[in-house]
């Protein structure tokens, strides 16, 4: 599950799940929900991504949902496949080309965090620049 | 805050012993009801984190307009010393060269009288708003990279480029240092707001506070005028993407440790420094040419509801960037300045303010939060002497958007800003809501401040006839 932070100017996205996996599922999923709904037909988008630690690989994964949505007007619905292994993701992105309603600028590193906790979930927080 | 040391009413300090990480110490230009704002979120500690990049020089400076931010607080100032001071693309936001245009139009409101509506329309059809828009005869690849170099000098009319902060065009830009995603993030949107707080105002002068400078900036009593708040758009957000990414990897080369890893820096004569200031400048000069182009789809909105005369007669006033670093120099030391909401402030005599205003100093505009009032300021001595050349930026954010809109519903507002005569366009009522007055601190306040502390004094108030919204 995910919830937005209270902060002056931007967004801080929290996010708790039961995998590590499960935390980039829920990101698309709170991004999704500003990116916004509308028509359009469907698109599937196949990614893979790198990055030297997991918390940077958060960053690049949202970074890329933010790119998608400016360029091509990509409103992203769901993770229908998602591999994590040795600082790489690939995943499958499903979801429709529309109008984005609320775009997020760029994905900062203030804040960034992405770990496993004491009850064997994991926590992770991001702050959106909007 | 207990570190705060006071100064004056308007002028406090934290000293640098305050952190055993600070290279030098933090100040804040505030009187004791803004001071409470800002203690209230995070900014005091986000000025001092910035206290601690390698090569800052003698203070880092919060405006009073400053807020929380990421890495640097919104309304942060600080100068590194050149050649090995650090440049940190967090300290120039992702917005690269956000800023605000004036455009004086040749007639007084009583002249617009009942043609205002039409007007504002126009504009709204001629500006699209909204994120990610784009508009409709874009710019093909190669004149991309012309406009990366040169900025608006190339389309623009040769008044509006003299009267453009350092000309339109930032000398270093390098296309080459320009990402292929920032590339097509903003090649379509030349000529389109953007949301968030990017506006485009149809005003009128209310008040004029210094005659003199007000005729040199060609300024009267009830004139009409537009004024436009935009950026670097997509491309600017993508670069600065690339570089925090690449610097926050080079950090540990450098040896450098940062409390908050969103001010990821380099040296600026680091190959990821000159990299990054190439690639600043081709965005900050993409915003200067953006926002030409606005300025002249305004132009074109005012020739159909005005005619081609008024349009003629539109002359721009200056464009003032408030995110970006530039190189300038101080007590003969080359400096690298960001300013990340912050306004550049030259004094009278600077051989950078256009000639017909260099008595009077540099003209900087300081929009007011939606609905309320605008000001026309002029660059005062002090600037240079306190604050390296900067002074404020705008009203500063003081509310969350979503405690924003819990206050206000966005329909509520519009018909609030219609009961007083202000007509509204825009496209997303959520984002007018969270763009209410509320959310912002008084920018009557945040200028009296400046003035009384002697970094900019009023020549000119506005207040809105017609918003368009982002």
């Amino acid at each position: 599950m995910f919830r937005w932070v209270e902060h002056t100017a931007e967004l801080e996205l929290e996010i708790e799940a039961p995998s590590e996996a499960a935390v980039f599922e829920e990101a698309l999923i709170a991004f999704a929900e500003l990116a916004g709904d509308g028509g359009g037909y469907p698109v599937t988008h196949e990614l893979e991504l790198e990055a030297e630690e997991s918390s940077m690989l958060l960053v690049e994964w949202l970074s890329e949902l933010v790119y998608l949505s400016e360029a091509e007007q990509f409103v992203p619905a769901r993770t229908a496949s998602l591999e994590l292994a040795d600082g790489r993701l690939r995943a499958t992105v499903e979801g429709h080309r529309g109008e984005p309603k609320h775009l997020v600028k760029a994905v900062t590193l203030h804040r960034l965090a992405l770990r496993q906790d004491d009850t064997a979930g994991w926590h992770a927080r991001v702050v959106l620049d909007v | 805050m207990s570190e705060l040391v006071k100064i004056s009413e308007v002028q406090w300090e934290i000293p640098a012993s305050a952190r055993s990480d600070m290279r030098v110490p933090a100040r804040v230009f505030a009187d004791r009801e803004l001071l409470a704002a800002i203690e209230g979120d995070g900014s005091l500690e986000q000025i001092q984190n910035v206290a601690t990049l390698p090569g800052v020089v003698e203070v880092a400076l919060a405006m009073p307009d400053v807020h929380q931010g990421y890495g640097f607080p919104v309304g942060g100032v600080a100068a590194m010393e050149l050649p090995d001071g650090v440049v940190s693309p967090g300290g120039v936001g992702y917005d690269i060269n956000c800023g605000v245009r004036l455009l004086a139009l040749p007639l007084a409101e009583a002249e617009l009288g009942r043609r205002r509506e039409a007007l504002v329309h126009e504009i709204s059809r001629e500006v699209p708003a909204g994120a990610g828009k784009t508009k409709r005869g874009t710019h093909r690849t190669a004149d991309l990279d012309v406009l990366l170099r040169d900025g608006p000098r190339g389309f623009g009319r040769t008044e509006d480029v003299e009267r453009t902060e350092s000309g339109g065009s930032l000398p270093g830009a390098d296309a080459a240092a320009v990402s292929e995603r920032a590339r097509e993030r903003g090649a379509s949107q030349l000529g389109t707001m953007g949301s968030g707080n990017h506006f485009v105002e149809l005003q009128r002068v209310v008040r004029l506070f210094d005659q003199r400078a007000a005729e040199a900036y060609g300024l009267r009593d009830d004139q009409v005028t537009v004024l436009i708040h935009s950026g670097s758009r997509g491309l600017g957000h993508q670069v600065c993407t690339d570089y925090v990414k690449q610097m926050d990897a080079a950090m540990r080369r450098h040896g450098i440790e940062l409390p908050d890893r969103q001010l990821a820096c380099a040296p600026a004569s680091s190959p990821e420094g000159r990299a990054y200031l190439a690639a600043m400048a081709a965005a900050a000069n993409f915003a200067w040419a953006n926002r030409q182009a606005i300025a002249d789809a305004v132009r074109a909105a005012v020739a159909r509801v005005l005619g081609n005369e008024s349009a003629e007669g539109t002359r721009q006033v200056y464009d003032v960037a408030h995110n970006v670093a530039k190189v300038e120099r101080y007590d003969g030391r080359e400096l690298l300045v960001h300013r990340k909401g912050a306004t550049r402030a030259f004094p009278a005599g600077s051989a950078e303010i256009p000639e017909p205003y260099r008595e009077l100093g540099q003209p900087v505009f300081i929009p007011g939060s939606m609905g309320t009032a605008s000001f026309v300021l002029a660059g005062e001595p002090g600037s240079i002497a306190l604050a390296f050349g900067s002074t404020c930026h705008g009203a500063g954010r003081r509310l969350s958007r979503t405690a924003t809109r819990k206050q206000i519903a966005g329909a509520e507002l519009r018909r609030e800003l219609e009961g007083r005569g202000i007509v509204v366009r825009s496209p997303s009522t959520k984002g007018l809501a969270e763009e209410a007055p509320v959310a912002y601190k008084d920018v009557d306040r945040v200028v009296d401040i400046v003035e009384r502390v002697g970094l900019s004094r009023r020549v000119a108030q506005l207040t809105p006839i017609g918003v368009i919204k982002g």
